[in-house]
């Protein structure tokens, strides 16, 4: 599984990427093209991605939270998580779900076709501080995205970490995305899943509710366990209140937050976080670094 | 009509200085932003706010008291107010007795009036109705400042003569800091109207009946005036069929403004010949044989009169954008081809000919405008100055006229097939059809679709949530709203605008309209909703 | 060390003539209408150069438009056998060296501020870059306030002690003229002519002269107490609740504020296969500000937007760079049809301050 440890492409943790863009000009877009597209479910696609200039395919890195900014055109450009992870070069996946005007017209992509982007900007999840720790991953629908990324990175120095188990809750069962992945990994014995769905149906015989439930079965250990929560603001709220009343510390809840941006680069204020910015101060922060739940 | 002339009595500036401000029918912050920053200075500085409406708009939730009516019920609330102030003797005798005529007959009027009976037909209690007369009448300087909500009726007229019978009443008028203050609809709506832009007036309201004023325009324009009034634009978009041949619509969208919008296009559709002329390609120009473009506002030289009767000078800003000729010039190439040359060389050699025909306007010469921050009509003459408020000392028509109204309920109300009653209106980031502002992407960020205004009690009996669609139904047509809930509307009433193309709720208002001023009842249809899939 | 001038007042006119050969020239003047605007003079002799009143707006748009665009786009669906072809060509201002002639301090402090935010944070905003460079700001200390002007309570007037490239102070016949940054000095020492030594007269009067205006300011607002109580507790709903209500969500109070430097990046579609990104001022007090797709909105309630608003100007920047980034310039006093402006919102916050913060929630 330890791929290209050594390959000067790797992204190694603690090293902050340096984001690419055109002409030293921190507004322009470099081109990518689309090289596969893989659908994960009726609304959400993996776009797996490479520069055009290959200059760039081998200069490129980045870590897992981090973000870029995708064109479309005459649509603008939105911030899309990466979900793939460093480890694996070559090409770097966006997991997208439709939901505006720009990821709609990214649906209708087709491979070969291309895209603008510039990034990776933001802060990655603090991979120094969740080594040799226990991994619980919570993740809710279209969540999964940027904790696969840190998965798929945590199986490639797998021996940096303890147990890593993952939860994860969708509303049916077509809303899943990477559960093959997740499935194979689990079968290899690299992780343990729990999935869960929030309404009973025909074509599903696992655990039905929320994915707070989950929590239920799961001994959390404070001091030797970093839980990584990515999803709708209000399941990352239930989940972060219920894994404080066992006994978390704040600072070991890790989440990921999602917010209207147009620049990327801490400028534009439109990410705006209290005194910080989405884009630069996160998109990843600890529980204790949120002033309060309820505004998530 | 019940002063003489149709304008704002005061300026706005005098807004603030009021003791109190009676609102009525008119979202003034979002529809009059300059206006509500009066009212908000003169709340500032002690003022009472009185605001009638049947939403509870922002302004409304500034008021101290909010008369939150059922739509169409001004006339018995207002001759409630008007029983009160009887009742009370704060009545203005003497002026009454300097300044009007006919009160005896509106007196008799309101002693038939019963509070608590007008209070079950409005819908609010009697208490607020004695309170709102005592708090406008006892105060020294009330100002009445009214807008659509008053006039989109079929009684609209009625409404109109029921707020100056109070003003009149109170004798709140013809003085600095009082009045009775109509805010005008779009920017330039004042000047089109003294202009005779009305089928029944020649320039400066002088009545086409009226020989001695047709015999001075024939004289400057030769050629022969019609006597008779023309048509007002319901009839012209409603007609009888075939009796409009051809039309020429200037910066208007008839195909989305005007009520009853399945008639209006089949009408627009049948004409021999239509000629637009507007800035976009707009859905009525879509109908047009010919469409002329015209330039924007900051392509041409001109004037605009605001709702205070101020003429101001607007000078061009840029060239004319590609082909987009400005709109003098399109009409006196028509009218050179139809036969009747005009050569004006410039906007100002325009106005020297208003000057000189138009007595309210007699000094409103362009350097002049230029040299002042406009000026305020009427102004008979370069000596004359600006005039901040109207009727001092005698009202335009000599004394005020009180005319009693009766209750006229609206053309429709709720029943069992149509159950809700729609109110239409305006919204804060967008202008009328939306053919200017639904092309700004700021506006469109921030109101991007088809909003419906329903009642939490009424969404949750039709079981509809934030952001479901619904589908509206009248007796004339239908439309597609996104519901949005909020307490700004009450039970029963549903409030839409009219800016989006692709939900033109005038498929479901009704044409019928004030016998007087013709300005149809934008502001009651009943409906029934339903909700549909997205 | 920097050195002090005289220059006559009659020689004003003749240097701005000799800068403007080789440098595009921007000063107040006075139009037509009677407005007074930054303007960029082409003819010296005919332009009313207006040191009277407050210019109308700041300099923040010659730095940061109003709109720009920042590249244009070209989408080619032919080329590359059915492929979609996506490029970008950048747009870039030119650089034109620019004298700013009679700029406020205010104004001048809010440059200092915008290149903080432009220049020198995680990338430097190349845009911003090109029209910032080579600039010379000639400064005017304020001898006598405007009537809103409260830049004594900010720290950002009525005098400065840098950032200008020359600061002039009026003393009656002759400006009393400082140097600053390294272009002043290079300009005094390319036309000594105009530059003559100042008496220990002159020095007294232009000590004077700032001290007198300490103490023209009529409006006092306490700008420090209002940091300081931010820095402390939250400012009371009650006050939050009335201005939200006032506020009309207009923009003006962010488009006018010179330190306000929020924008927004959309695609201006041309036709099918090309347009321009374009960049254009925006305001986090509008709702579609932090309007997420699916219409998601975090920041959703008018209070939130205005309580966004005055803590970000009041204490986030005060946390992020150590002062508050309002200049005192009062402009939104005047702009804000509502009445919901910085020293409205500090009044009240410094009034219940008095009665207690605590006990007002």
């Amino acid at each position: 599984m330890m791929r290209n440890y050594n390959s000067r492409q790797t992204a190694k943790p603690g090293k902050k990427p340096v984001p690419l863009f055109a002409d030293r000009n921190a507004y322009l877009p470099l081109r990518a093209i689309i090289k596969d597209i893989v659908e994960e479910n009726e609304l959400v696609k993996t776009f797996a991605v490479v520069f055009e200039d290959e200059i760039y395919n081998t200069n490129f890195t980045y870590l897992p939270g981090q973000f870029l900014m995708l064109s479309m055109p005459h649509c603008g450009e939105a911030p899309i998580s990466f979900s793939s992870s460093p480890s694996r070069p070559g090409s770097f996946s966006l997991t997208i779900r439709k939901a505006g005007k720009l990821t709609s017209a990214v649906h209708e992509l087709q491979p070969g076709d291309m895209i603008g982007v510039r990034g990776p900007y933001g802060k990655p999840f603090p991979f120094e501080e969740m080594r040799r720790h226990d991994l619980l991953f919570v993740a809710g629908g279209i969540g999964m995205a940027p904790l696969r990324s840190v998965i798929e990175f945590c199986l490639d120095y797998r021996a940096d970490y303890g147990d890593i188990k993952v939860l994860y809750g969708c509303k049916t069962p077509a809303d899943f995305c990477f559960r093959q992945d997740l499935e194979k990994w689990a079968g290899e014995g690299l992780i343990t899943t729990r999935f869960t769905v929030d309404a009973a149906c025909e074509e599903w015989n696992g655990c039905v509710g929320l994915v707070t439930d989950l929590l239920d079965d799961v001994t959390i250990s404070a001091g030797s366990v970093k839980a990584l929560v990515c999803g709708p603001g209000v399941m990352i709220r239930f989940v972060a209140e219920r894994l404080l009343r066992s006994g978390l510390p704040a600072g070991d809840i890790i989440t990921t937050l999602e917010r209207h941006m147009k620049c990327g680069i801490g400028v534009c204020g439109h990410c705006h976080y209290d005194s910080r910015m989405i884009c630069t101060d996160g998109p990843v922060f600890t529980v204790s670094q949120l002033p309060d739940l309820e505004s998530l | 009509m019940t002063f003489g002339s149709g304008a704002m009595t005061n300026s706005i500036a005098e807004i603030e200085h009021a003791q109190v401000v009676l609102v009525s029918g008119s979202n003034t912050t979002e529809t009059h932003p300059q206006i509500a920053r009066r009212i908000y200075d003169a709340v500032d500085n002690g003022a009472k706010l009185i605001v009638i409406d049947p939403r509870r708009t922002q302004i409304a939730r500034h008021a101290h008291l909010h008369l939150q009516i059922r739509p169409g019920t001004d006339i018995p609330l207002l001759n409630a107010m008007m029983r009160s102030i009887l009742d009370e003797n704060l009545v203005d005798d003497l002026f009454i007795e300097m300044r009007t005529e006919n009160y005896f007959a509106m007196r008799d009027k309101l002693y038939q009036v019963d509070i608590s009976q007008a209070a079950t037909i409005c819908g609010v209690d009697a208490d607020s109705i004695r309170l709102a007369a005592r708090m406008y009448a006892r105060a020294q300087r009330s100002v009445i400042c009214y807008c659509l909500g008053v006039t989109q009726h079929v009684c609209g007229t009625d409404n109109v003569r029921s707020y100056a019978n109070l003003a009149m009443l109170t004798g709140h008028v013809e003085q600095e800091f009082t009045g009775v203050d109509p805010l005008r609809g779009q920017n330039n709506v004042q000047g089109a109207c003294d202009m005779g832009a009305l089928p029944a007036v020649l320039p400066g309201y002088m009545p086409v009946a009226d020989e001695t004023a047709r015999t001075k325009f024939q004289r400057a324009w030769g050629g022969k005036l019609p006597e008779k009034p023309g048509m007002t634009v319901l009839e012209m978009t409603h007609p009888a069929d075939g009796k409009v041949k051809a039309m020429y619509i200037m910066g208007e969208n008839p195909a989305v403004s005007d009520p009853d919008l399945s008639r209006v296009r089949h009408s627009l559709d049948h004409l021999e010949f239509l000629a637009v002329a507007d800035i976009f390609l707009t859905d009525t120009a879509r109908l047009a044989d010919v469409v002329f473009p015209a330039v924007t506002f900051a392509e041409k030289t001109g004037t605009i009169t605001s709702s205070e009767r101020r003429v101001q000078l607007l000078h061009k800003a840029i060239e004319p954008v590609a082909s987009a000729w400005p709109d003098d010039r399109i009409i006196m190439e028509l009218s050179r081809r139809l036969g009747y040359p005009m050569d004006y060389e410039s906007p100002a050699e325009i106005m020297e000919e208003i000057c000189m025909l138009t007595p309210i306007y007699g000094g409103m010469y362009h350097d002049r405008l230029d040299a002042e921050w406009g000026v305020q009509w009427p102004c008979a003459g370069r000596e004359h100055g600006s005039t901040q408020f109207l009727h001092k000392f005698s009202f335009a028509r000599g004394r005020g006229w009180f005319e009693p109204a009766e209750h006229q309920a609206p053309v429709e109300s709720a029943d069992a097939d149509f159950p809700y009653i729609l109110v239409t209106g305006r919204v804060y980031h967008h202008f009328h059809t939306g053919t200017m502002t639904r092309r700004s992407q700021l506006h469109n960020r921030e109101y991007s679709q088809s909003l419906i205004e329903i009642h939490p009690e009424d969404a949750e009996k039709l079981s509809v949530a934030e952001g479901e669609h619904v589908r509206l139904t009248s007796r004339r047509g239908d439309c597609a709203f996104i519901v949005t809930i909020t307490d700004r509307v009450s039970p029963g009433h549903v409030f839409a605008n009219f800016h989006f193309t692709e939900a033109p709720v005038n498929f479901l208002t009704v044409k019928q309209s004030d016998p007087v001023a013709k300005c149809p009842e934008y502001k009651v249809c009943a409906v029934r909703i339903e909700k549909v899939a997205a | 060390m920097n050195r002090n001038f005289i220059l006559k007042k009659d020689h004003l006119q003749p240097l701005l003539r000799k800068l403007s050969k080789t440098h595009r020239l921007v000063a107040p003047v006075r139009n037509d209408f009677g407005d007074t605007l930054f303007t960029e003079i082409t003819r010296l002799d005919s332009a009313v150069i207006d040191l009277q009143n407050q210019p109308q707006s700041s300099l923040k748009s010659f730095f940061f438009p109003q709109q720009e665009t920042l590249c244009s786009y070209i989408v080619d669906k032919k080329l590359n056998k059915g492929k979609m072809e996506y490029s970008f060509h950048a747009r870039l201002p030119e650089n034109a060296p620019t004298v700013f002639f009679g700029v406020r301090s205010c104004d001048m402090f809010a440059v200092m501020y915008t290149d903080m935010i432009f220049l020198h944070q995680h990338e430097r905003d190349i845009y911003y870059e090109q029209r910032r460079d080579s600039s010379i700001f000639i400064s005017i200390g304020c001898n006598r306030p405007f009537a809103n002007c409260f830049c004594n309570a900010t720290r950002s007037g009525p005098f400065l002690d840098g950032g200008f490239d020359l600061q002039l102070t009026d003393l009656g016949d002759r400006w009393f003229v400082e140097t600053g940054r390294p272009r002043g000095v290079r300009l005094t020492e390319e036309w000594p002519g105009f530059f003559t030594p100042v008496s220990e007269d002159d020095k007294r009067k232009q000590f004077q002269a700032e001290l007198e205006a300490r103490g023209l300011f009529r409006k006092l607002v306490h700008v420090d107490l209002a940091v300081k109580l931010l820095a402390e507790s939250e400012p009371p709903e009650r006050i939050i609740e009335e201005l939200s209500r006032r506020c009309q969500d207009c923009g003006g109070c962010a488009y006018i504020c010179p330190t306000c430097t929020c924008f927004n990046i959309s695609d201006l579609a041309l036709n099918e296969d090309s347009g321009e990104r374009i960049r254009s001022w925006d305001a986090c007090t509008f709702s579609g500000f932090t309007l997420m797709a699916g219409n998601h909105n975090p920041v959703n309630a008018a209070s939130e937007r205005i309580r966004k608003r005055f803590l970000h100007k009041l204490r986030h920047d005060v946390e992020k760079h150590g002062r508050p980034s309002c200049v005192g310039c009062g402009r939104c006093v005047e702009m804000c049809f509502g009445g919901v402006d910085i020293v409205r919102f500090i009044d009240m916050l410094t009034a219940a301050g008095e009665n207690g913060l605590q006990g007002e929630k």
